[in-house]
């Protein structure tokens, strides 16, 4: 059931960033809510179910945009395991440690994500990849964490993402 | 965990990115075709998205509107002067407008595009969902007479082109977009050039292979060329902001400054046929 909920928000985040989460882009940047959801996941429960929710989640994006399929699953699949590699050496009760670790591992993923364009022949400037897009997701996303995080870590131990072992 | 287990799933996983990377490299050269599926989850995605749209925009306006109210004063005085001095002008730019419009009939030159395209009015319903590409979803289709690669403007300028249609939806590249190339042409100086999206999310486009004997000037306008182009000719594009040498050094290119704001697009025009007259 737990998988189903986590699924169900990967969707619903899809939607918001689609949509509603453009009124809140700074110079046409947004948030990308899944991949922290993603990487928050596999901080929370280790590189396996990091990297493999990681996948499905990039699936239903590749479903979604219907564009070049598997971009968002490999992206995602990194995302989650790098997440994962925090899991048990990081202390996860503290926001901040969980903002850092977003914030690097948002890199990690933006990067696949501008190997594979190249791999898909789209090309993109390298300075203005990482100046116009790789940094400045690195910090909304990191920024999310810092205010939501709190919110995430409950339902991870209570609420509708617990798996009960708390 | 065993050894051969470990290699077991090392196999399967080195697998799994083969078959992606396979896929996608294979699904580059097609991204103008919808799956079937794709097609259907766009059809019933797109009303929800239409609401979340409509309900984030009333939020943003709700949430900053206090903000707004507190230079009200301020800038009612300053309206209200502005208001006087426009009075003015207004009576002398309308006898200018009835000049203009008597030397466009001896020249027969025209430059309204309007009376020469059939539009059909959409809502942008959605966005792409990440910052790498810029394309927006519309909410007319196949349904209402949408096809693929048709031009989309607003009164601004252009947009971009129609690359996916389903039932009762269509995806717009926008020019923007890193995958995007539109044939196009300086209108003062006559130099040609591909305009080339820089970053889907930022509204920033160049101008390459424009030939070195023929550099604009900062300020000049970019049109659509329509050579060759699925865009028809004329269509205004934006204003060139900076011109520099290609690396190659053959070529000049120039940053250019759209006319449309892409960030703040609500409705487009899909431009379902043209006929343009040549002056």
């Amino acid at each position: 059931m737990r998988t189903f909920y986590f699924l169900a928000l990967v969707l619903g985040f899809i939607l918001l960033q689609s949509t509603a989460l453009n009124f809140i882009a700074i110079n046409g940047i947004k948030p990308d809510l899944v991949l922290v959801l993603i990487i928050l996941n596999g901080f929370l429960r280790g590189t396996r179910e990091g990297a493999f929710l990681g996948f499905v989640g990039g699936v239903m994006q590749d479903l979604v945009s219907g564009g070049y399929f598997g971009m968002y699953a490999l992206t995602n699949i990194t995302a989650g395991y790098l997440g994962g590699l925090g899991e048990g050496r990081l202390y996860r009760d503290n926001r901040f440690i969980a903002a850092g670790l977003t914030w690097f591992c948002t890199w990690g993923a933006q990067l696949v994500f501008y190997l594979l364009l190249a791999v898909a022949e789209v090309q993109v400037p390298v300075l203005t990849a990482l100046i116009g897009i790789i940094i400045p997701v690195s910090f909304y996303n990191a920024l999310v964490v810092l205010l939501f995080y709190g919110l995430y870590y409950r339902s991870h131990r209570q609420g509708l993402l617990s798996d009960g072992q708390y | 965990m065993s050894g051969l287990s470990l290699a077991k799933k090392l196999v399967l996983l080195g697998l799994l990115i083969i078959v992606m990377v396979t896929g996608l490299h294979y699904s580059a050269g097609g991204i103008e075709r919808l799956t079937p599926l794709a097609s259907s989850v766009r059809d019933i995605l797109s009303p929800v998205q239409r609401v979340i749209m409509i309900a984030g925009r009333e939020v943003s306006n709700l949430v900053t509107t206090p903000a707004k109210l507190i230079g009200l004063s301020k800038r009612y005085r300053q309206l209200d002067e502005k208001n006087s001095q426009l009075e003015s002008q207004l009576l002398q730019f309308k006898e200018i407008s009835e000049e203009n419009i008597r030397l466009k009939k001896m020249l027969d030159f025209r430059t309204d595009l309007a009376p020469q395209l059939a539009t059909e009015a959409a809502a942008v319903t959605g966005r792409d969902h990440g910052n790498w590409f810029g394309s927006i979803t519309i909410n007319k289709g196949e349904n209402q007479g949408i096809k693929s690669d048709m031009t989309v403007i607003t009164p601004a300028g252009l947009v971009g082109r129609v690359i996916r249609v389903s039932g009762n939806t269509a995806e717009v590249l926008l020019i923007t977009d890193p995958r995007s190339g539109v044939g196009s042409m300086v209108q003062e100086t006559r130099s040609p050039g591909i305009l080339e999206g820089v970053t889907g999310g930022q509204g920033s486009l160049k101008m390459v292979h424009i030939p070195a004997d023929l550099t604009p000037d900062r300020g000049n306008r970019v049109i659509t060329a329509g050579l060759g182009s699925v865009f028809p000719k004329g269509i205004p594009i934006g204003t060139v902001r900076e011109v520099r040498k290609e690396e190659a050094g053959l070529f000049k290119m120039a940053e250019i400054e759209p006319y449309v704001d892409f960030n703040r697009l609500e409705e487009v025009l899909v431009v379902t046929s043209y006929k343009l007259e040549t002056p």
